[in-house]
Order: structure tokens, then sequence, then C-alpha cells
């Protein structure tokens, strides 16, 4: 990479921990580090929240999915503004309004420390692993990209990350997501302008040929509970893994509880309703945008330059070969989206379409094949999604735009990992060490121990992260983590809004919910995993409801020992 | 650490609604978009 391009890098890390220890100004009490003394205004918030949503497997697998599958992933966002709509008048004016650190703090304040315990552990078993995979995904393209070992390119997200988040807590952490997020859209902006300038067809004819290819087909309306990316599976499950994400998951609750008021909570939720879809779309059609630019400019067989290293020193004939019939095919190919983008009429447009096609298969075909000669060198899945938006970066664009490409990558990461780091703390502190370890400490010692945790965590997410390397699509695989629980700890919330619900129901229906999601999981994996939040909702809801009959009111509780809860209002 | 005044209520709600109401605009227009794209381009 130039070294125009590592100063932006270097410069914007810099400036995310100076920036981040500035920002620490008014934490030095529990309220101030964990909700920021309920200061910040819904536009730091909202921001915030999409920027803890977006992570750097957005800024490079989405993209990549875009280039290699088209846009049909933006289905999955459906079901997000309906979600952010439905919270904004039900789960947050409870939470906020509660005056809690934590969402699952709430649940002991309306059920029992048992049903409290098991949902907060639940979120540092999946959000603590989910930590590793965020920094992974990243971490792994780096390493590759720049040829440097993957333990050092997790410690330049990590370490940065960590400082910031341990030294100014969720107000820094906020801040620094707002400066993220207009780095982050800035970024793929810059791409897609850059792509237009450069593509050598009209928009229209690039938009034809991709269309012709499936990749424009944003709709998928068939009703397949085995197919993840469709239409009704993002309005009726994704709702559902939205309501949980943003509801129930204290990385986004935490968000949130930093507002002024439940009003501008709600407001701080409806900027990422506002803007989700269109965002998503715009990074997808990058992707798109991509793949388009390679009808005519020669990408590499592999985009994963170590694989390619590996099989060139391994299978030296056996690649060369298969890299010369790709040269010709892809000239073929090259010269039949030409035709195809300047053909006189329709006969001709759709014999050289055709003709596009039928080589463009056999490109695929030819990828095929050396991702399978990689797979058998290294030994490792070769999938290579990850790495055509980062090789495409760095050998297409321009000095100093490269640079603000990886610093968005950056940006993503941090701002993700950040959000989690100072919410796998807060649960850590609130919900277990203040709970039951020591219920009376001062609040001096428990933000020296929440500072602590936040490094335990960021330790241990850097840890996750050089193992979850070896994993598949990183972007399923965060997702899958989620899904696991997501629907059962949703189920949860919806039966504390239900008056009749019990202690005993809520923690019954949760193992039920999880139980019947395990058994989908494993036993019936043609259910696509978008459903299993459904299915976990409303089991726990059932299962909740039905044991909660006829039995003994709960006893209202204490909810939290030591500073009890609302000690932030 | 206040950034600037809070609202009151009357005008935190219906600046929530007003957002409420552009929210749905642009989800509306960002959905119509998709579809005339694979509409006019699709297959």
């Amino acid at each position: 990479m130039h070294w125009v391009n590592w100063v932006i890098v270097v410069v914007y890390v810099l400036y995310v921990v100076v920036d981040g220890i500035r920002k620490s100004k008014g934490t030095d009490s529990l309220a101030g580090f964990f909700v920021a003394n309920k200061s910040l205004s819904w536009w730091v918030v909202g921001l915030s929240v999409m920027a803890t949503q977006l992570s750097a497997i957005t800024m490079i697998g989405t993209p990549g999915q875009g280039a290699t599958d088209g846009i049909r992933f933006v289905q999955f966002y459906f079901g997000l503004p309906i979600a952010m709509v439905i919270l904004g008048v039900t789960l947050v004016p409870f939470l906020h309004g509660s005056g809690v650190f934590t969402a699952y703090e709430y649940l002991e304040k309306r059920f029992d420390s048992k049903t409290r315990s098991l949902t907060a552990f639940l979120f540092l078993l999946s959000r603590g692993m989910s930590a590793g995979t965020i920094i992974a995904a990243p971490g792994v393209v780096l390493s590759a990209i720049f040829g440097i070992p993957l333990v050092w390119a997790v410690a330049l997200i990590g370490i940065p990350t960590v400082i910031y988040t341990m030294v100014g807590g969720v107000q820094a952490v906020a801040w620094a997501d707002v400066k993220q997020m207009v780095l982050i859209v800035f970024a793929m902006l810059a791409i897609m302008a850059v792509l237009l300038i450069q593509m050598p067809v009209a928009p229209d004819d690039a938009l034809r040929i991709a269309g012709a290819t499936g990749r424009l087909q944003a709709f998928d309306f068939s009703f397949d509970l085995s197919e993840t990316y469709t239409f009704w599976g993002g309005i009726i499950g994704g709702t559902f893994l939205m309501l949980s994400y943003f509801g129930t998951d204290q990385s986004q609750v935490q968000r949130y509880l930093t507002a002024r008021s439940v009003d501008e909570a709600r407001s701080s939720l409806l900027v990422s309703a506002y803007w989700k879809i269109p965002l998503q779309a715009l990074i997808l059609l990058v992707g798109v945008g991509v793949f388009m630019y390679y009808q005519f400019v020669r990408p590499p067989l592999l985009f994963n330059p170590a694989h390619e290293e590996a099989v060139v020193d391994a299978r030296s004939d056996a690649y060369g070969a298969l890299q010369e019939r790709y040269d010709e095919v892809f000239t073929l190919r090259s010269a039949a989206a030409l035709e195809a983008a300047d053909a006189p009429d329709q006969a001709t447009e759709s014999a050289a379409m055709q003709e596009f096609l039928d080589r463009e298969a056999e490109i695929q075909g030819i990828r095929t094949e050396a991702l399978a000669m990689a797979e058998e060198v290294t030994g490792r899945d070769s999938r290579d999604v990850n790495y055509i938006i980062p090789r495409f970066a760095l050998s297409e664009l321009p000095i100093g735009l490269a640079g603000i490409f990886i610093a968005g990558v950056l940006a993503a990461a941090m701002s993700s990992i950040s959000s989690e780091l100072n919410s796998l703390a807060t649960t850590s502190i609130i919900d277990f060490y203040r709970r039951w370890v020591r219920p009376d400490a001062t609040d001096a010692h428990y933000l020296l121990v929440s500072k602590g945790a936040t490094v335990f965590w960021g330790l241990f997410a850097c840890i996750v992260a050089t193992y979850a390397a070896t994993l598949g699509s990183l972007i399923e695989v965060v997702n899958r983590f989620g899904s696991f629980f997501y629907g059962s700890i949703l189920g949860v919330f919806l039966l504390a809004m239900i008056p009749g619900a019990r202690g005993r129901g809520a923690f019954f229906g949760l193992i039920a919910g999880m139980s019947l999601v395990a058994y989908f999981t494993f036993q019936v994996p043609s259910v696509a995993f978008l459903w299993h939040n459904v299915i976990g909702a409303v089991t726990v809801v059932a299962v909740g409801l039905l044991l909660s009959m006829g039995g003994e009111p709960d006893d209202a509780s204490p909810a939290s020992g030591g500073a009890a809860a609302g000690t932030v209002d | 650490m206040r950034n600037d005044p809070p609202p009151n209520k009357a005008e935190a709600r219906a600046r929530f609604r007003r957002t409420l109401f552009r929210v749905l605009a642009v989800q509306v227009v960002a959905l119509a978009l998709l579809a005339a794209l694979q509409l006019r381009y699709g297959l």
C-alpha cells in the first residue's frame, strides 16, 4: 500500500484513541461510564446505534455478497424499520423509564433474579463470541492483504478500541461511533463515485448486464422456509431478529439508555429505521458495481492473495493452466459485454448477452476449480467473497481513497467492537459482580472493575478472533450466533409486557424456546436461521403464559443489590 | 455532559411523529426504487 494510504490509516487510529480519551470527561461515575449520565442527543445516539450494527463485516462482506450474489440480501433488513417503530412504543419506554443500566436488570424488577441472570449469561456467551468474529473478519482480510500475521491485524483493531472504550466509557464509544459512521458512509460513496467515473460503459448498460446475471433481483416473494433471503423471511423473521437485537441486546439497549429522554431514545432508533435499507442497498450496489467493473478490467482468479501465493507455490503448472484458460475466457466475456452494451438492435443485444452469460458461467466454473485447488493446498475454506472489495480498493482506487477505505474498515470494526466491549463489561459488572459478588461496594470500586472488565473482554475477543478466522462465511456466523438465542430472549421481554406473566413462566419458557431452536438448528437444518427468531419468541411467550396460569404473583423484589436500579435518574 | 438544552415533551413527541412519517416515506421510496430496478433490469 502507498505510504500516503498508510499515513491516513495511522492518523485515523491515533485520532480515535486521542479523541476517545478527550471524551472521557464526566465518566468518573458508574452512571457516566455506563449511560453517559443520560445526556446524549438523539442524533448522537442514533448514529451510534447504526455504527454499532454496521461492522467491518458489512463493509467488506456485504459488497462482496453484492458482487457475487447480487442485492437480494437487502431483504434481510426489511423488518428493521417495522421493528424500530414497534420498539419505540413498547420496550424503549419500559427500559429507559425504569432507570436501569442493563436490559436484564429490568427482568429482575419484573420477574426474578434467575431469569435476569440466565438472559444476562446468554448475552455474555453470544456477544462474547460474536465480538471475536467481528474482529476476526477484518483481521483475516487485512492479514492476507498486507501479508502480516493475523495477531498483528487483530491487535491493530483491538488495542486502540480497548483503550478508548476503557478510558472514556459509553460516551467515548458513542462519539467515536458518530465520526466512524461519517467515515464509513464517505468511503462507500467515494467508491461508488469512482466506479461510476471509471466504468467503461454507461450506467444503464452496466445495469442491464448486471441484471441479466440476476444480480438486481431485490425481491423474492416465495414463501420458502429454507431460503434465507426472501421478502417474507425479511419482513417476518427479520422483524423478530431486529426486535430482539435492538430491544434486548445490551450492546444496542445501552446506546439508547444514554439518551436524554424516552422521546429522544425513540427518535434515535428512527435514525436507523430511516437510513438502514437505503444504506444497505448502496453497499450492495457498490458490490454489483465492482462486479461490473471487473467485466472490463481483469480481476485476480483468486481474491485472497495468501491463497493465491500458496497455490502458485504448490501447484504452479496446474494453476498456470487454469490461469491461462481464465485469461482467454475473460477476454471473450469482456468482448461480449461490450458488444451487448453497444448493440444497435435487440437481436444483436440478445445474442451478445447470451454469449456473455455463457462465458460468465465458464468463468464461474474456472473460479470454482481454483477455489477447490486453494482449499486442497491450504486445507482451509477458500471462499473469498470477503476479499473482493479490499483487493479492488487497494488496486483500483486512487491514492488516498484506498487509505480512507482501509480506515473505514477499521472504523466499522472499532465502532461495533467498542459497543460490544462496553456492554459486555456493563453486564458483567451490573448483572453479576454487583448483583452476586460485591453488592455493597463504592461507585469508585465498580468503576475500576468495569474498566478491568473492558480490558478482559477485549483480550477475550482478540483471542477468539484468532480462532474464529477459520470459520466460513463470517457474516452468517455472526448472525447464526445471534439467532440461536435472540428469539427466545425477545420472548422473555415480550412476556414482561404481559401483565399476567410470572417469573416461573419466563424462566422455563426461555429454556423451552432455546431447546426448540436447538432442535430446529440440528434436526431441521432446512429451516433458514432467520425463522429461528420467530420460533424462539413464540415458544417462550406460549410456554411462559401457560406456566404462568394460576401461579402466585411474583414478589416485588428489589432489582439489584447495592445501588438500587434507578441510580441513573 | 449536556450538548444542548433538552427539548420539552410536546416538542419531542411532535418530532417523533414527524420523523416516523419521514421514515415511512423513505422506506416506501427505497422499496419502490429497488422494485423499479428489478422490473427494469431484472430477469
